[in-house]
């Protein structure tokens, strides 16, 4: 089934076209790479999933629904979740407090049952706790939850930011290079990870990444943008030996033609 | 330390609070206790303001607007009709005002109410702006409630003000609505909502994307805070026995900010102290502002003095506290005792 659909996306900021006529077809439970140079346009495309830029032409499905121009918020609520590049997260809160507080959008109490500590307040609260605690141990950090996130080493910083993601409960996640600045054995624990999460809470990943071992081998489609305009579509395998990919990464031979 | 015990040394300080305050009602000198009530005050402003400035990071410069719709609202509610009259002597109260007595404590929370929505009226556009942006469109907002002040003649009694009001402010009041402003911040904050707010602060576009809806969280706080001024300018205004809207100016704003900014932007415990302290300071410190010799040189006295003092502190903090005197951490009973086991390992 389709779960996420863009529809002849596009995005102008002024006179540069960042994307242009971008579709994608996500079906639940897959895994898919978007890829590019740098600028191609790949963290554009989040930004206008999730509408922290306003798309300028085109159409946003969820699970059969318009989501277009849905406020940033609303679109967390129904299932959509990113993760930032240059790292986004609440950095003089704890480890816990940051993944309690991507919980907060399922609250239902009210403000007066939460200053008061109402019964029902306190309940949530508490699975909340329980929730966010087993979120922290299935990514390994249930050590530092009284730390704060902005003193985290670096590769903990993006594992944090996983879980924050994961405590909106989210159905389809967008991860924009989770393995950035992480060694090669971190990255290999990174896609082991990433194929973990998919598997425990059914998620649909779309990713965002440089490392073209774990998109090779994690990925079970890729996308591949140059320029807002997408160059290739397929299995890994098709994408590696595509001349027009080749080209956009590496150049032409005829440097001196 | 186990929690019923907190509990039991927390019902302890407060009855021990209370005692104190009886003792401070009844036998204190009236001059002590004027500067109590506008402890208990100052700290109800600058937990309120605290809030919106410290915990969600919204930069407002809008409070001493805020206290002044409190101020207003609640006078216009308890004073006597008799009383009304006899201010009105330009152009007579419009109707409804002018035959309405109703007691101080609702009077209280209807200023309270109408200064809360106020608060939503601009907490909502602000939504738009931030930083610097946002402090100058609330100080715009203050000056606009001024100026509205002055000039609604039937309503307000325009430049003149009110005088004579009853003075229904005692430290039981002050104090009650002072402890109550801090239970309900800190456990606002200490709540999910609480840490909505916080992450507001931290970073606007990941709260965001984790599903934090801005407008709705960022609308509370300038509510609940604007709520709170509302209460402390209409106790003010009960205390002073005269409130007019010049005196809800740029300046009243800053003294609070002072308070929020020395005692550290998060910090609820840092605003009771520095509440307390500059209450106490601005008394302590008005030598300054009289006549004096130094060094054969006369000094003639300058009014105003006493805000060249805070400003140094300010800047001495700025410098070697950048986060205020407390940061952001806060006051809890485990503190105290884990400070007072070290102090004891120490000298043992």
């Amino acid at each position: 089934m389709s779960l996420l659909k863009l529809e002849q996306v596009t995005k102008r900021f002024g006179g540069l076209t960042a994307v242009s006529d971008f579709n994608l077809d996500l079906q639940e439970g897959e895994l898919v790479g978007l890829i590019g140079p740098n600028g191609a346009g790949k963290t554009t495309v989040f930004n206008l999933i999730t509408n922290t830029y306003y798309l300028s032409e085109g159409k946003i499905l969820f699970e059969g629904k318009d989501i277009t121009g849905l406020k940033t918020d609303r679109i967390a609520a129904a299932g959509i979740v990113r993760t930032f590049q240059n790292i986004r997260l609440f950095g003089e809160l704890t480890v816990l407090e940051n993944v309690l507080t991507a919980c907060h959008l399922r609250l239902r109490s009210s403000v007066f049952s939460a200053v008061f500590g109402f019964p029902e307040y306190k309940r949530e609260e508490l699975a909340m706790h329980e929730k966010a605690r087993s979120l922290l141990k299935t990514l390994g950090l249930e050590k530092y939850e009284r730390d704060q996130a902005g003193s985290l080493p670096y590769g903990l910083q993006r594992k944090l930011e996983i879980a924050r993601a994961l405590a909106t409960q989210p159905k389809v996640l967008l991860l924009d290079e989770p393995a950035a600045g992480m060694n090669p054995e971190e990255t290999l624990a990174l896609g082991a990870l990433i194929l973990k999460i998919r598997k425990e809470f059914q998620l649909t990943i779309l990713l965002i990444e440089h490392d073209m071992s774990l998109v090779m081998t994690i990925c079970e489609r890729i996308i591949v943008l140059d320029h807002g305009v997408t160059i290739a579509e397929g299995l890994p395998e098709e994408i590696q030996n595509n001349p027009d990919v080749i080209t956009a990464y590496l150049g032409t031979g005829d440097l001196y033609a | 330390m186990d929690r019923k015990l907190k509990l039991v040394i927390t019902i302890i300080g407060l009855l021990v609070f209370i005692l104190l305050l009886w003792l401070a009602e009844n036998y204190i000198d009236a001059f002590i206790k004027r500067i109590l009530n506008v402890a208990a005050i100052y700290v109800i402003l600058g937990v309120s303001l605290n809030l919106i400035n410290g915990f969600t990071g919204q930069f407002s410069l809008g409070h001493a607007g805020f206290m002044a719709l409190g101020a207003y609202a609640s006078a216009l509610l308890y004073m006597s009709p008799s009383l009304k009259a006899m201010n009105f002597f330009i152009q007579p109260i419009i109707w409804p005002l002018s035959e309405i007595e109703i007691p101080f404590f609702f009077a209280l929370l209807i200023g309270g109410t109408v200064a809360a929505i106020a608060g939503f009226a601009v907490g909502a556009p602000c939504l738009r702006v931030g930083g610097d942006y946002l402090a100058i469109v609330t100080y715009g907002f203050a000056e606009i409630i001024r100026v509205i002040l002055n000039n609604l003649q039937s309503i307000t009694n325009g430049p003149l003000g009110l005088k004579g009001l009853p003075t229904y402010t005692n430290l039981y009041w002050s104090w009650g609505w002072a402890l109550f402003t801090v239970f309900f911040i800190k456990k606002l904050v200490d709540s999910s909502y609480g840490r909505a707010l916080k992450s507001i602060r931290e970073d606007e576009v990941a709260a965001e994307a984790m599903g934090v809806n801005l407008f709705k969280h960022k609308t509370l706080a300038f509510v609940i805070g604007a709520f709170f001024a509302g209460i402390g300018g209409g106790l003010l205004g009960s205390l002073l026995m005269t409130i007019d809207p010049n005196s809800f100016n740029i300046a009243l704003t800053f003294q609070i900010v002072m308070i929020v900014l020395l005692g550290g932007l998060g910090s609820i415990t840092g605003s009771v102290v520095m509440g307390i302290s500059v209450a106490f300071l601005m008394e302590l410190l008005r030598f300054v502002e009289s006549p004096m010799t130094i060094f054969g040189f006369t000094i003639p006295g300058i009014p105003g003095m006493r805000m060249l003092i805070f400003a140094l502190i300010l800047v001495i903090t700025v410098i070697f506290f950048r986060r205020g005197l407390f940061g952001h951490k806060e006051f809890s009973w485990t503190w105290i005792f884990r400070s007072k086991g070290r102090n004891a390992n120490e000298s043992a």
